[in-house]
This record gives C-alpha cells, sequence and structure tokens, in this order.
C-alpha cells in the first residue's frame, strides 16, 4: 500500500502538481475565513451504541441485553428520553450520563442515525478502521484505494491547497488524510509550534533541509507550518504562550482526556488558517469486560466535551459539522465478562449548525432475532457513507459519491437542513 | 565494514554504533558483527547489571489526607526489576495496606528507565532490537491498567527477553499465560458460557497468521474456507475465533477471585487454570476437529500449535520482520525466503535468531540503506551511544520521547505502535524529535551533563566550522560551508572562531544540531 512518503518518493514532482500542498503554499495573510469545516471524531475501539442510546421499550433488546448495558426507560436510573425516534413504537433513550447530549439534541443542533456503520462482514478492528478511513467496504476495493475519504473529497473541492485545509488533532495523521500532502498532526498547541532553540536553530534546519528525500521534504513542511501557525498563537510581552480561553464560560475540564484534541481543533478553527477539515480520536471503546463500569465515565466524558466545544464555538455554528464514526457496534448479547464483543451496526452523531437535529435519520432494522445481523447483532441499516455523501454534498458542495470507491448513494437522509 | 555500513548496519539492528565501533568493526564483516552478537547470552552483561543497580528513579507523592500513607520523595533503585510477580502483586491490594497509585505505576516506570539504559548500554544490541521488536508485537497497554502496570517486569523478563532470539510457538505460549496479556486482552475474565472473544481475535489477526489470512468477507462456513476439508485452511473466520474462544476459558490469573461458593482462587498475580471456568465440550479450530473435555490447558494448547504452524503465520511474522529490519516495502522474495526459514526452524530454540541472520546477511537488506527513519529511542540512544554519554533516564526523558511519537508500552491499540515512516515525520513528531536531540545536549531533563568530548573532542586549535564539520561527518552528513555556518551561529559563534575551552553544553548544542541533519533521523 503505497503511504504518503512513499508517494513522494515514488511519482514524478509533475504529477504531483494538482496536489501540491503546504510545502508550496504561501501563508496568506488573510486566509479565506467563511469556508466550511468538517469535524470528525473516531470513537476508537468499536463504540456500544446500543448501550449510548437505547431502543429501551423494546422486549427483544430487553431480553437480550444485561440490564446494566442497556439505557432504562424507568426508574431511578432511567436515560433521557429522545423525541422523533426511528421506530415510533419504542421508546428511544439517551445514556444517563449524556446530559450534554440531550441538550444539543432538544435544541436541535444533534442528530442521530443508529443501525449505522460499515456494510461488511470483518469483526477485525483494524479491517473496520482502513476500510472506513478509506471510504470502502469490501476487500477488494480496500486493496486498490491508496488514499483516505477526506483526502480525496477535499482535493475534489480544491481545497487542497489553502494554508492549513487538513488537521489531525492527534499523534499521527489518520488514514482518512492518507496521501494528503497537505494533511498535518496537530496534537497539542499548548506549548505553541516554535522549534526548540528558536531563530537560530530554525535557521540550521533550513540549511540541512534543503535537500532531496522523504525526511528532507518532511521537515521543510514542518518548519513551515510551525511558523506560519505559530505566528498566529497568543503570546504575552515575554513571549510565552498565553494558555487557551475558550468563550462563553465553555468548560473543558469534566471532559478529562477528551478535553486535550477537543481545545487544540477549537484553537485552530478560531485562529482562521483555511482549515476545511480537522479529525480527532476519543476512544478507548472496546469494552470486552466490565462494561458497566467503564462505559458510564466515558460517555460522560464525550457528552460533556462536546457540549463545551459547541458552546465554546458558537460564532462558527453554520460553518462546522461534526460526525461521529466507530469501527463497528457491539454483541447484543454480553459475553461472561460482563462486556461485550465485536459487533455490527452502531450510532453515528451529528451536530452543526446546519443539522436537522432533535431526531433520527435513518432506517431502525428492528431487534428481532431474524432481523439481527447473522442473528447476534444490530444490523448495519445505514450505511456510514451516506451520510458523509450527504454532508461533503450539502454543506461542501462536494456532489456526487465518487469519494467512495463502490458506492452510490441513495437519497439522502435529510441529516442536514 | 566501512564507516558508513557500521552506521547503518548497527542503526538497524541495534541503537547505533560507539565511537570505538569504527576502529574495531573495520577490519570485520557484518556476518561477523551479528554473529558475534547472536552468540551473547541472554540477560545483562556486568556492565549493564552495574549501571542498572547504580540507577536511582525519583518517587514522589503527597502524603494520604487521610493519614493513609505518608508523603515521599526519594530517589530509590530499581528494586521491582528482579522482583516475581506474586512479590509485586501486593501492591495491588489496598485492604492490607493502602498505597499511592505512584507505587503501582512504579513498576512500569523502572521497566521504562531500564529499556531506556539498556538501549542506550547493552552490548547484545541486536537482542535489544529485538526485544522492541516483540514488545510491539505482543503488545501490553500497561499505561492504562495498574495490574498490567504491575505485571510488567515479569512480562518483560520472562516472557519477551526471555525467548527474544528463541521458538516462536514457545513465545506464544508464554504470552498467552502471562499475566500482562491475560488481563490486556481481557482472557482472564472469559468463561465458558458467553467466551470473551478478545484474545482469541488478536491471536489471530496480531500474534499469528494476520489480517490478510482473515477471510471472514468471503466465507461464512468453516468448510467453504479453501483446504479446509484437507485439513489445511487458507485462513481463518468468525467461526475459528468464536471456538478458540472457547479454547481459552479458563485460561487466568490468581487474582483472589471466588471460583465457586467455597473457594477463592489465592491473590499471587501468577497464572492460573480455573477447570470449572472451561468450556470442556469439542471444538473445531482451523478444520481441527478437539475431543471434549481434554486435559488441562490442553485445548488451548493445541490452537497454539495450529497457528504457530500455519503457513500464514510464517508470512505474517516473516514479513513483520522484513518490514523492521529492511524497510517499508520489503521485495516479496526475501519474505519468501525469510518464511522458508521460519518454517524450517519450527522446532528449533532458537528459530528467531535464525530468521533474523538471514534478513541481516541478505542482499536485499545491504541495498536498503536510508530506508528507516528511526524510531525516537533509537535517535536518543544513538545520539547518546556516539557521544559517550553517560546518561540516567528520567521521567521529563520519557514524556520528550512520547511527544516524539514512541510511549514505551503506552500505545492505545493491540497492535503496538505501527513500524511506519510517515508517522515519525509529522510536523509535531519532527519537532519534538529535534527537541529531543537539543534537550539531552543541554540536560534539559536532568539526564546528565552531555559532553562530547568523551567521543571526539576539538583538538587543539579547531575552529567552529571544523568541529561541527567532524560532528556532521559522524552522523553522516557531508561537509556543507552554508550548514556548517549555521549550525556555529546556533551558539553565537562564526565557524573561524577556536572552540577549545568551550563550555561542554555550548559544544554539546552544536553535535546535536548536527545529528538533527536528515542523514541521521534514517538509517
Amino acid at each position: 500500500m503505497l503511504s504518503r512518503r512513499t508517494l513522494l518518493q515514488t511519482a514524478g514532482a509533475a504529477s504531483l502538481l494538482p496536489m501540491a500542498g503546504l510545502r508550496d503554499a504561501v501563508f496568506a495573510a488573510n486566509p479565506a475565513t467563511n469556508q466550511p469545516i468538517l469535524i470528525v471524531l473516531h470513537l476508537r475501539g468499536g463504540c456500544d451504541g446500543l448501550n449510548l442510546v437505547s431502543p429501551a421499550s423494546d422486549p427483544n433488546f430487553i431480553e437480550a441485553r444485561a440490564s446494566d448495558l442497556r439505557v432504562a426507560a424507568e426508574g431511578a436510573n432511567a436515560g433521557f428520553q429522545l423525541a422523533n425516534g426511528p421506530d415510533a413504537g419504542i421508546d428511544f433513550r439517551l445514556h444517563p450520563s449524556a446530559g450534554g447530549l440531550n441538550e444539543l439534541y432538544k435544541g436541535g443542533h444533534l442528530a442521530f442515525i443508529h443501525a449505522a456503520g460499515l456494510t461488511n462482514q470483518t469483526r477485525s478492528h483494524f479491517v473496520a478502521t482502513d476500510m472506513i478511513e478509506r471510504g470502502v467496504a469490501s476487500d477488494a476495493d480496500l486493496a486498490r484505494t491508496t488514499t483516505g475519504w477526506i483526502t480525496r473529497a477535499l482535493q475534489g473541492r480544491g481545497a487542497a491547497n489553502g494554508a492549513v485545509p487538513a488537521v489531525a488533532a492527534s499523534g499521527t495523521v489518520g488514514g482518512d488524510l492518507e496521501g494528503a500532502s497537505f494533511a498535518m498532526a496537530i496534537p497539542d498547541l499548548s506549548s505553541g509550534l516554535a522549534p526548540a532553540g528558536g531563530a537560530p536553530v530554525a535557521a540550521a534546519l533550513w540549511q540541512l533541509y534543503g535537500g532531496a528525500g522523504a525526511v528532507a521534504e518532511a521537515g521543510r513542511t514542518a518548519m513551515q507550518t510551525m511558523a506560519g501557525l505559530d505566528v498566529r498563537l497568543p503570546r504575552d510581552d515575554q513571549g510565552r504562550m498565553k494558555p487557551y480561553q475558550p468563550e462563553n464560560g465553555a468548560n473543558y475540564d469534566p471532559s478529562a482526556d477528551f478535553a486535550r484534541p477537543l481545545k487544540t481543533v477549537a484553537q485552530l478553527i478560531k485562529m482562521e488558517v483555511g482549515l476545511s477539515a480537522v479529525t480527532l480520536d476519543y476512544g478507548a471503546w472496546d469494552h470486552h469486560e466490565y462494561q458497566a463500569g467503564r462505559f458510564k465515565p466515558q460517555a460522560e466524558r464525550l457528552s460533556n466535551g462536546l457540549a463545551a466545544f459547541w458552546n465554546d464555538l458558537s460564532a462558527y455554528h453554520d460553518r462546522i459539522t461534526l460526525v461521529t464514526l466507530t469501527e463497528f457496534g457491539r454483541r447484543l448479547r454480553s459475553n461472561r465478562s460482563g462486556g461485550t464483543d465485536h459487533g455490527r451496526g452502531s450510532l453515528m452523531m451529528v451536530l452543526g449548525g446546519k443539522v436537522s437535529g432533535g431526531r433520527f435519520h435513518g432506517v431502525w432494522p428492528g431487534m428481532k432475532t431474524e432481523q439481527l445481523d447473522e442473528g447476534v447483532d444490530l444490523a448495519v441499516a445505514n450505511d456510514y457513507r451516506t451520510v458523509l455523501s450527504e454532508i461533503l454534498d450539502r454543506q461542501h458542495g462536494i456532489k456526487g459519491g465518487a469519494w467512495f470507491p463502490g458506492f452510490k448513494a441513495p437519497n439522502m437522509l435529510g441529516v442536514l437542513v | 565494514m566501512n564507516d558508513d555500513v557500521i552506521r547503518f548496519a548497527l542503526s538497524r539492528f541495534g541503537n547505533g554504533p560507539l565511537p570505538d565501533d569504527f576502529g574495531t568493526l573495520s577490519r570485520k564483516p557484518l556476518s561477523a558483527w551479528i554473529d558475534e552478537q547472536l552468540a551473547l547470552p541472554a540477560g545483562d552483561d556486568s556492565a549493564m547489571q552495574a549501571r542498572l543497580k547504580a540507577c536511582r528513579l525519583r518517587i514522589r507523592y503527597n502524603a494520604n489526607p487521610d493519614g493513609k500513607w505518608p508523603a515521599m520523595d526519594e530517589m530509590r533503585p530499581l528494586d521491582t526489576l528482579n522482583q516475581p510477580i506474586e512479590a509485586l502483586w501486593p501492591l495491588l491490594d489496598n485492604n492490607t495496606k493502602p498505597r499511592d497509585g505512584a507505587e503501582r505505576r512504579r513498576a512500569m516506570d523502572e521497566v521504562v528507565a531500564a529499556s531506556y539504559l539498556r538501549a542506550v548500554y547493552a552490548k547484545a544490541q541486536l537482542r535489544e532490537a529485538m526485544v522492541q521488536f516483540w514488545h510491539d508485537h505482543f503488545h501490553v497497554n500497561a499505561n492504562a491498567d495498574e495490574r498490567i502496570m504491575v505485571a510488567l517486569p515479569a512480562y518483560d523478563r520472562d516472557v519477551i527477553r526471555a525467548n527474544a532470539l528463541g521458538n516462536f510457538r514457545a513465545m506464544t505460549e508464554a504470552v498467552a499465560s502471562s499475566t500482562a496479556m491475560l488481563y490486556y486482552l481481557s482472557n482472564q475474565s472469559s468463561r465458558a458460557g458467553a467466551a470473551n472473544e478478545n484474545y482469541a481475535r488478536e491471536l489471530f489477526e496480531l500474534h499469528t497468521l494476520g489480517r490478510d489470512a482473515y477471510l471472514n468477507d468471503r466465507y461464512d462456513r468453516w468448510r467453504e474456507v479453501p483446504g479446509a476439508l484437507a485439513g489445511t485452511p487458507e485462513g481463518y473466520i468468525d467461526q475459528d475465533v468464536y471456538e478458540a474462544a472457547r479454547a481459552f476459558t479458563g485460561w487466568t490469573v490468581e487474582n483472589g477471585a471466588g471460583i465457586d461458593g467455597q473457594r477463592k482462587l489465592p491473590a499471587t498475580g501468577c497464572f492460573a487454570y480455573v477447570e470449572s471456568w472451561h468450556d470442556g465440550y469439542q471444538k473445531r479450530v482451523l478444520a481441527q476437529e478437539f475431543d471434549p473435555f481434554a486435559v488441562p490447558q490442553h485445548d488451548g494448547r493445541r490452537v497454539l500449535d495450529l497457528v504457530a504452524e500455519h503457513p500464514a503465520t510464517a508470512r505474517h511474522l516473516a514479513k513483520k520482520l522484513c518490514i523492521r529490519f529492511v524497510g517499508p516495502n520489503p521485495p516479496d522474495a526475501l519474505v519468501a525466503r525469510a518464511a522458508e526459514e521460519w518454517r524450517r526452524q519450527a522446532k528449533a530454540p532458537d528459530q528467531i535468531a535464525k530468521v533474523v541472520r538471514l534478513i541481516a546477511l541478505s542482499p536485499e537488506f545491504e541495498a536498503s540503506r536510508g530506508a528507516k527513519v528511526k524510531r525516537p529511542i533509537a535517535l536518543a540512544a544513538g545520539f547518546l551511544r556516539m557521544t559517550n554519554a553517560d546518561f540516567t533516564p528520567t521521567d521529563g526523558f520519557h514524556n520528550a520521547v512520547a511527544a516524539a511519537g514512541q510511549r514505551l508500552f503506552g500505545y492505545p491499540a493491540p497492535t503496538g505502535m505501527p513500524d511506519d515512516n510517515d508517522v515519525l515525520l509529522g510536523t509535531s513528531a519532527l519537532r519534538n524529535r529535534w527537541n529531543l536531540l537539543l534537550g539531552l545536549a543541554q540536560n534539559s531533563w536532568q539526564t546528565g551533563t552531555l559532553d562530547p568530548s568523551r567521543a571526539f573532542g576539538p583538538t587543539p586549535d579547531m575552529q567552529a566550522g571544523a568541529y561541527v564539520e567532524r560532528w556532521l561527518g559522524i552522523f553522516g552528513t557531508a561537509a556543507d560551508p552554508a550548514a556548517t555556518a549555521a549550525i556555529s551561529g546556533v551558539i553565537g559563534l562564526p565557524p573561524i572562531v577556536p572552540v577549545n575551552g568551550l563550555d561542554p553544553r555550548r559544544l554539546a548544542t552544536l553535535t546535536a544540531v548536527a545529528a538533527m541533519a536528515p542523514a541521521y533521523q534514517s538509517a
């Protein structure tokens, strides 16, 4: 499989011109400040959508699921009742620790697509992740698709030429930005982005990294990016970084380990560096054992984090759409470790100012044995690419499903207004 | 070997040369060095033992507000490294002796510190490279679980190091029955009735056959898999995972859990097999029938036999080794030869060493110079080796290495850290690589004053430019007046100013910037 660097090594320079990225881009004094921004949140590990949003009154579900791994419709631990579910006969409930998500849903900013995911038989984390990040659903398409779906979409829109078109707010650029010479990983802005040793070291690095080769190219990209971003970071009189100040009283602290990537994204958006897409991760959802104790705090942090993020970015609501992806849901019946093994359909969430929120979209396949995938899992009734296609089309003006090999988008679900 | 080959080969099969290696290895072929390395016995050499014994790592925490434990701040030896697991397991018991969490984390911190010291000072550099390979392959994320932290000294010592150049089948069973892996992939809680599939799935996908042999998308039933009816299926499907998960039920840890109403497991942290938790009925794995009610652990061991001897495992491991030691896209012919050797040596006690030797002495290896970007630990350790540094591991150093993209025993997925140049060349990763070298030179994390003249000092009247040129050369970069002047400028000196008597920290800064050059970033 070709990776970003090997592509750079093997392709002729001329063939790279149409996707000439950051290496050649000059930081514009005033990059565009009206472009839409796609935010892709990966819930790594396989998030149990049925534990986050439960068909709480479905007798088949109640029968199959251990009571501590589903949301109750009544009693002291009852979850938030969700209006406008996908099946009028069923009481869908949101996890009781996700009060922040409930507010976003009630406010009409957040929509759910349940029973969503990858239409492939894999139960491997890594195969499923690779397929989703490349926007495919078969082994054959995976083998011949060497770039990420966001890479192709941004190139298609010509958005790849901004100053900093795409950022992964994590340690590395993930598979959905594979092949994007214009993408970079920025896990943290809290200590600034100037190289250690300041201007004299930077001057030496420019001399050392002037030549050919993947390392030298990467070094030049890094130095240019750092310089361009660093000047936009707020500093005090002594040149020290000022800590990030969220707006509207938004408090990221209760989201714990989810706070840092969220703050990095919020800060990057406000810096107006021409960002069109950003990815971030929140895991680990792979709860093979003791799920009841582990799921609750994680759902709470997810919920608190997204609520703070939304609050912090109130001036940007119409420009942002955040969508969650996870490699698969979990088995309907729990194992005897008090956990759940790898399943199929899960929950997708879409948050944004243009989202038709406060409701579910898509089809609910039901929980009777014959409606389950292989008799054991919530079926994938809504291909994840249907939702992504709609976001690209409606908000980013990127038409058609060509970004998703082997996929023809059905009618839009109406996730965006 | 000439200087270039010494730099290259010792940086792939180790963490780079020591200054003396350029002299002593100049009349030896690579094969001689490889054979010397493979002949070194397992365990630490005497100088390494002395280093480990002398090492002090700080531990510090506040007093418990309810008076359950006092405040702690001391420089403590690496006491847990040689302890059996039953000596460390009581750290988890807060009923008999409440403790700050730092005491449990300590076991992991000591393994981390020892890993850095061995990376820099161990004579058996090739073994260290293989230890790193196997820790990535059989990865456990200790950072996420105190029980794995406490189990880590035993895992590192008795499972990974003991088998790093040994036999894969033996190693796989050592992993399967290790406390660290039983917790990480949750097999310790797996019970008959609804087995936990976590370990079984990763055993197939990550540890042995590999994802290329996962054929679930193509076949729904075991008998449909090509070769299955002849007893030699080409790959595996979910049904094999489910059945293998049943085979490993009952493989657990003596953690004090109740077995039934009356009996409890002791709380030692050692491996346990609990018959009443095992699913004893007949099974079918990789087209082989398992009879019901086999003797204890037989089902699990038979699964390990089947996966270890499967041809897909030989290909998967051969390819992974070639990616590690030769480059991102290793030639198929080399992978095939390594896989063939892997299978030929399947029963040999030094199976892994034999395969590594084949790869090291292949023409494909020789032709792969520059193909691998160094990982952060190798980057730092190689710099410390080349400067003959007197290095002490610290928390600050550990965080700096992690920021550059390698957190030992802390990668969040069971794949272990990816072996991929790209992830090391991101904007943030590169910035932190440069920072790592500069921080060592300037003793930013109390790792010790770095005095490069312990390796190559300035000759009398040597000018800054010549000094920089010399270090650029040592790190494999051709001299360039503009670069030399820019590097001298980092400490504010024109290239013609003599550097004798200069503060070692300023000399070390020049050395570090020379190591930032692309040539030293890869091997």
